[in-house]
């Protein structure tokens, strides 16, 4: 096991292996499992997101049962076709697919889990719009899943990546940093650019609070997902192009988790603070509850 | 550094319904260890939430979670959300409590699982750390009172005290045993081993033997 990214980018660029071969190696060494059973699982996971986007993607998309989310990918399906967008249809194309995916969770439908449920739209933001437009093949999508598991892992293990222990900070802004570090090195970038693309998608979203209304994920974390899609790309553009963190990835992670420690337990999925707390968020919560919560 | 994410599946995964891991993959992974320690259909369920867990487990099915654990349908199940629903069914009572207060066992998304029938009573209590990994803190299982570190997999033989020493030596050939407790009274000895990677079902077929009972978590 790699404790930390300066270790896996220095075993990488020692053995001159990418990220997603030394994850899949640990794996089958890990695991007792068979390298193509680990490439099969992974495959199976693949599959699980491909399906999430195409659901909230499809007809007149996914709806919660609460009623606070749902259809906003078919609506920015719709500007795309008819609009010329500010942000180019690209990065509008990660948007979609990363609130398609976050919608269908909200409505409570079969997502793959990158690193957690409500952070499961940023993943596949990423990797379907650069299906697209790097004409990925089917391996490719593979490693960039190993990928970001490698680095996910590593973050996991030496912070969190639970809205409860750190913020939306340790779900998108984990995931984030993982498909920046994934989508380096499906574009043909070196291990220590995905490790800065890495350090930039973390610190760009360092501090970012959980404050789901009515305590659901659904408000404001779909759209969060998009947020942490836009800037993996762009982090991953920055580290291409040769711009650095210049503090190292490692650090970023120790930051994140030291942040998440400091931060007040109203702000840490209670459904208590932030958005949750404004009046129109408690509004939602009576709506959707009745009432306020007895404590035995 | 506590290795509590040991593959890769378990940041790239699991496939589950939604939506939230932690509050309803991780519930259902905690409910799906009761299961295992109770080892016979129950008939009643009380679940005691802290923290995280008390605030917003309407909001994230955390309830038919942990009951379709409890039930034993894996995560992605559609099954899952019907779960208390399978439950009255089945003739196993639920009973759900919001706890005031920090969670005994230190983490802010806390389930104390309570599950009974007319013989035996255990109690299991178990945090969701993120991403639908679980950390098992606390068990209390015929009148021993087992505190693993907490990281899964966690072994629990039951059988002679001659055997331990078989299985210890079984194990070391497959994994590192990261803690290793027994527990004693004059009617049952126990041992618990926290291990560093999971066990494939051959492996745990092959402790099995010898074994008067053994539950793998």
């Amino acid at each position: 096991m790699y404790a930390t990214i300066a270790e896996l980018v220095s075993a990488a660029e020692t053995a001159d292996l990418s990220l997603s071969e030394l994850m899949i190696q640990q794996e089958v060494a890990n695991s007792g499992n068979s390298r193509d059973e680990v490439w099969a699982g992974m495959e199976r996971n693949l599959e699980a997101m491909a399906a999430a986007v195409k659901r909230g993607s499809t007809g007149e998309g996914a709806f919660s049962k609460t009623g606070l989310t749902g259809g906003e990918a078919i609506k920015l399906k719709n500007y795309r076709a008819t609009h010329q967008s500010l942000s180019g249809d690209t990065m509008l194309a990660a948007v979609q697919n990363a609130i398609a995916t976050n919608e269908v969770n909200a409505a409570m439908g079969i997502v793959c889990a990158t690193p957690t449920a409500g952070a499961s739209g940023t993943l596949p933001g990423v990797l379907f719009m650069l299906e697209e437009r790097l004409n990925l093949t089917h391996e490719q999508m593979i490693r960039f899943l190993f990928t970001s598991g490698a680095l996910g892992m590593i973050i996991a293990n030496n912070a969190m990546i639970a809205g409860a222990t750190g913020g939306c900070q340790a779900e998108v802004g984990s995931a984030s940093g993982m498909a920046a570090a994934a989508a380096v090195e499906i574009a043909g970038g070196t291990p220590e650019q995905s490790a800065e693309a890495l350090a930039m998608a973390l610190s760009n979203l360092l501090g970012l609070v959980c404050d789901p209304i009515a305590g659901l994920v659904e408000l404001p974390c779909v759209k969060r997902n998009a947020i942490g899609a836009t800037n993996a790309l762009i982090s991953a553009d920055m580290a291409l192009a040769g711009l650095t963190n210049k503090i190292p990835a490692d650090e970023v992670v120790g930051a994140m988790k030291k942040i998440g420690e400091d931060m007040p337990q109203t702000l840490r999925e209670t459904g208590r603070g932030g958005l949750a707390a404004t009046p129109t968020g408690i509004k939602m919560k009576m709506r959707i509850f009745g009432q306020d919560r007895d404590f035995e | 550094m506590v290795l509590n994410y040991k593959s890769v599946f378990d940041i790239i995964g699991p496939v589950m319904i939604g939506p939230s891991s932690s509050h309803t993959a991780g519930a259902v992974a905690i409910g799906h260890a009761a299961r295992k320690i109770f080892h016979a259909p129950a008939t009643t369920l009380t679940v005691r939430y802290y923290e995280s867990f008390a605030e917003t487990h309407r909001g994230h099915g955390t309830d038919y979670a942990l009951v379709a654990g409890v039930l034993g349908l894996p995560p992605a199940d559609p099954q899952v959300p019907n779960a208390l629903t399978l439950a009255q069914q089945q003739g196993l009572t639920v009973k759900f409590i919001e706890m005031a207060g920090p969670s005994p066992i230190g983490h802010p998304n806390t389930a104390i699982v309570t599950l009974s029938n007319e013989q035996r009573t255990i109690e299991v209590a178990g945090c969701s750390i993120g991403g639908g990994t679980i950390e098992i803190r606390r068990i209390t299982v015929d009148g021993f009172e087992l505190k693993p570190s907490g990281p899964l997999p966690i072994l629990l033989v039951w059988g002679a005290k001659d055997n331990d020493q078989r299985i210890q030596t079984k194990l070391a050939k497959m994994t590192k045993i990261m803690r290793q407790q027994s527990y004693n009274t004059a009617a049952k000895h126990l041992v618990e081993f926290d291990l560093e990677r999971s066990l494939q079902q051959h492996e745990v077929d092959s402790l099995q033997q010898g074994a008067a009972e053994l539950v793998y978590l």
